[in-house]
């Protein structure tokens, strides 16, 4: 194409867009709202990523982590029986090669309140080592952190509120009587009382509410009212809104009374508590043992069994191992001769530990012993942390009340040594100094067989899984939006090349050479990319801007998924920018805007030009 | 010299399974400064002849060669660029380019041959003046009557001085006052210019203006007079 021409060919192109202008706006529009839709989600999801992350790091993993090779193989299980012990040598290596490290135990079990019971997975870590890489004991939202040595536990926010071990934020009548009843003296009642705020009902009868609208909204103040309900789409009753503000309980709750409407007074803990307010509250609370828990437990203890049954020891145990692992268990378990039951008689020390080994990895049950555990605790604070983790069924225990019988036999034992360099920034993601390659180099050979140095993303499958799935779904989702925009571009175009056939012919009369028209087509087709990508990204920058600033509250939504939802983000999802992404998504859409023109007007050269001109 | 030349010219077309011999070896030859119609009732194969020599169409049979080169050994980019150097086009219905003022459309053809934005507006402001319409140049087609579309279109196939114009039809969709004018100004330019001009056309007072008259019936020449 002679370059002289161009500017002429792309002014006709732009031209062409005022032909139809419904058409071109509506096809715009389409290519916008795709690109914004884009630019949103993929902010959305970057966001909620980047956050997740961050608090994966933050509170839950550190940068790496040490486990046994067998305890990581099957850790949805939380097998404490392949802990591992010296820990405190690797964590001397680490410290002197710059890296703060944090051991901790899990187990599973149940928690016992006074009124409940929940299960819960429980972190036995060390207070002060932890809080040099993890952020939690940032977070105690109520009461406080444990203290090294005593059977104290943090636990997580909405664990703690369902099992009754918090300070109620909306207790009803009996309970708050029961706080009241708590309180040592009259002076305790009533700095009980002075906490919480009169509150109105949370949710009203259709009838009654119907009877209550006129009266409220004639009167002053009964308007507030009717905006702090709403019946939602599946309710039976008109509901308090979530978003209603508490300080303005006591006035809601006057006007519902002064027109005439007698209920039950719904108690709310005041918004704007002090924290020594609260701390003296928890206190009332723990002293009357509300916050006094029982941990139900089973201390896995993995062993040689004694003797095992004939039977299981031929149908169970020889089958699951390896040919030179069940001639040892042959030779190591002799058969009784009266009973035919097989009794250990293996001595050497190194023959044991292998057969265990191949044991346990055979999944042979009889290889762990269980020992059922009650330990009595009390509840010292509650985590409410931006990571969901934290706040659901957990509980944070010193692990050096655990260490004897009268805990969970630990004896020095660990399931995992968190690992971070001294000094991280911790709002940042590991640097690659950080990673499991550097933190075995730090390691030299002191890291013994059968344990491994983990990523901290090697270990939260659920919000890969998660972040895969949604990524994958809503990126298709737009995809198809976008496939269906590029279908509007191209019957756009057919239609144009269509009606422009004659046009088309006149133009290859005048010299035009069949790449010159196709650069038109193209031009006008990409045009309507380009300014539909235009108004795309500006609609999507629009949207992002508080996306990014503030994000979404979707703390309601929370309380009905749980924390088990994948994200590691908790009441807000916040976006962040994609610059990358914003220019490609524009560009993209501009070229395949472009490419639609090229079968249509392909078609169109082929037919001879006399034939273009009859057309009509 | 020859500006075109046919030998033995045959197109054949298939319509519903039949064929139509639209022309049947027509050996023509016409020079520079020619002013010819060619002739003939509906059907009788004029519009195609036209087609063939602007080399809008393949010919069945035959070879025609513009000023001495064998358009039929040019692929389709080369033809376009034969058109675009050599050949000017005026068609009945004018056929201009909506989107574009009458001096865009005037403009087109010189810079698609590469001038310079600014020489070529400046030729066809000289184009436009020539065929009448000074001053009339950011007038879009549609706000223009049919005589100054057809002069616009003139215009459009002068401006690049092609020495072949092709009009097929270029009076028979204005009254004959505005076709008279017309023609007196296509006359006038192949005066001055030496430009050969070649008409489709079953209008009278085409064929009284016409120098050289060739008439076709049945895709052949029927008669020839003028020279």
């Amino acid at each position: 194409m002679k370059t002289a021409a161009f500017p002429e060919l792309a002014s006709m192109a732009f031209r062409n867009l005022g032909r139809h202008r419904v058409k071109t706006a509506v096809t715009v529009t389409a290519v916008a709202i795709s690109v914004a839709l884009y630019i949103f989600i993929d902010g959305w999801l970057l966001g909620m990523n980047l956050d997740s992350k961050r608090n994966i790091v933050a509170f839950e993993a550190g940068a790496a982590r040490i486990q046994s090779k067998a305890w990581f193989a099957k850790k949805d299980e939380l097998p404490m029986y392949e802990s591992f012990g010296g820990h405190e040598a690797l964590s001397a290596r680490l410290d002197e090669a710059g890296f703060d490290t944090a051991p901790r135990f899990l187990f599973e079990g149940t928690l016992l309140s006074r009124e409940r019971s929940a299960p819960i997975a429980f972190i036995a870590m060390d207070p002060g080592r932890e809080a040099k890489l993890l952020r939690w004991q940032d977070y105690v939202a109520s009461g406080r952190a444990p203290v090294p040595g005593r059977f104290e536990i943090a636990l997580g926010s909405m664990a703690a509120g369902k099992l009754r071990v918090d300070l109620p934020a909306r207790p009803d009548a009996a309970e708050f009587e029961a706080m009241l009843a708590a309180a040592a003296d009259a002076d305790e009642a009533v700095f009980v009382r002075g906490l919480y705020l009169d509150a109105p009902p949370d949710r009203v009868a259709p009838a009654e509410f119907r009877r209550l609208k006129p009266v409220l909204a004639a009167m002053p103040g009964g308007k507030d009212v009717l905006r702090a309900y709403e019946l939602p789409w599946d309710g039976d009753a008109w509901r308090l809104r979530k978003d209603a503000r508490p300080a303005a309980f006591g006035e809601l709750a006057a006007a519902l009374r002064a027109a005439g409407f007698d209920f039950q007074p719904r108690h709310t803990l005041r918004p704007d508590a002090s924290r020594t307010d609260r701390d003296r509250l928890w206190a009332i609370l723990a002293a009357s043992g509300r916050m006094d828990v029982r941990i139900s437990t089973v201390i896995d203890i993995k062993e040689l069994p004694a003797r095992v049954d004939a039977s299981k020891f031929e149908a169970e145990l020889l089958p699951a191992l390896r040919s030179d692992d069940r001639a040892l268990a042959s030779r190591a378990y002799p058969a009784d001769p009266a009973s035919g039951d097989r009794a250990l008689a293996e001595a050497d020390p190194g023959r044991r530990d292998r057969l265990l080994r191949a044991m346990l990895d055979a999944g042979f049950a009889p290889a762990v012993r269980h020992v059922n555990q009650l330990i009595d605790a009390v509840v010292v604070g509650t985590v409410d942390s931006p990571n969901p983790k934290t706040n659901g069924n957990v509980a944070y225990m010193p692990s050096d009340a655990l260490q004897d019988e009268a805990g969970m036999m630990l004896e020095g034992r660990i399931t995992e040594l968190l690992v971070r360099a001294k000094g991280a920034d911790d709002t940042a993601l590991p640097d690659p100094g950080e990673s499991p390659r550097a933190v075995k180099a730090a390691l030299g050979g002191a890291l013994p067989a059968g344990l491994e140095v983990y990523g901290w993303l090697d270990g939260v499958e659920d919000y890969i899984a998660a972040s895969r799935g949604d990524e994958v779904s809503t990126r298709v989702m737009v995809g198809l939006l976008f496939v269906l925009s590029f279908i509007g571009i191209a019957n756009t175009m057919l239609m144009a090349i269509l009606e422009r056939s004659k046009e088309t012919g006149m133009l290859r009369a005048l010299g035009m050479t069949g790449g010159q028209v196709l650069a038109v087509y193209v031009m006008e087709a990409a045009a309507i990319g380009l300014l539909g990508s235009a108004i795309g990204v500006a609609a999507g920058c629009l949207v992002n801007v508080p996306m990014v600033a503030y994000g979404i509250d979707y703390s309601g939504m929370l309380e009905n998924m749980g924390t088990d939802y994948g994200y590691r983000v908790v009441a807000f999802f916040r976006s962040a920018w994609n610059p990358p992404v914003i220019a490609a998504s524009a560009l993209v859409a501009t070229l395949v805007s472009g490419l639609m023109a090229i079968p249509p007007t392909l078609r169109a050269l082929k037919v001879p030009v006399t034939e273009s001109l009859r057309f009509e | 010299m020859t500006v075109v030349e046919t030998t033995g010219l045959s197109k054949d077309y298939l319509t519903n399974g039949l064929t139509v011999h639209a022309l049947r070896g027509v050996s023509l030859s016409f020079a520079r400064g020619d002013f010819a119609a060619v002739a003939g009732p509906s059907g009788s194969g004029k519009s195609t002849f036209l087609h063939l020599v602007g080399c809008l169409d393949e010919p069945s049979a035959g070879t025609i060669a513009i000023e001495g080169e064998d358009v039929a050994s040019l692929g389709r980019r080369d033809q376009a660029l034969l058109r675009r150097s050599r050949i000017g086009f005026i068609f009945q219905a004018y056929n201009l380019i909506p989107v574009l003022s009458a001096l865009e459309n005037v403009t087109l053809p010189l810079v698609l041959l590469g001038e310079s934005r600014t020489a070529a507006r400046s030729d066809a402001e000289r184009a436009l003046a020539e065929v009448g319409l000074e001053g009339m140049g950011n007038r879009r087609p549609k706000e223009m009557s049919g005589g100054q579309q057809q002069r616009v279109a003139i215009a459009r196939a002068l401006v690049k001085k092609p020495s072949l114009i092709l009009a097929d039809e270029p009076t028979a969709n204005l009254d004959s006052a505005t076709g008279r004018d017309i023609l007196e100004l296509m006359l006038a330019l192949n005066r001055d210019e030496g430009t050969t001009f070649i008409f489709s056309t079953h209008d009278r007072m085409v064929m009284d203006y016409a120098r050289r008259l060739i008439v076709l019936k049945d895709g052949l020449v029927d008669s020839e007079t003028g020279s």
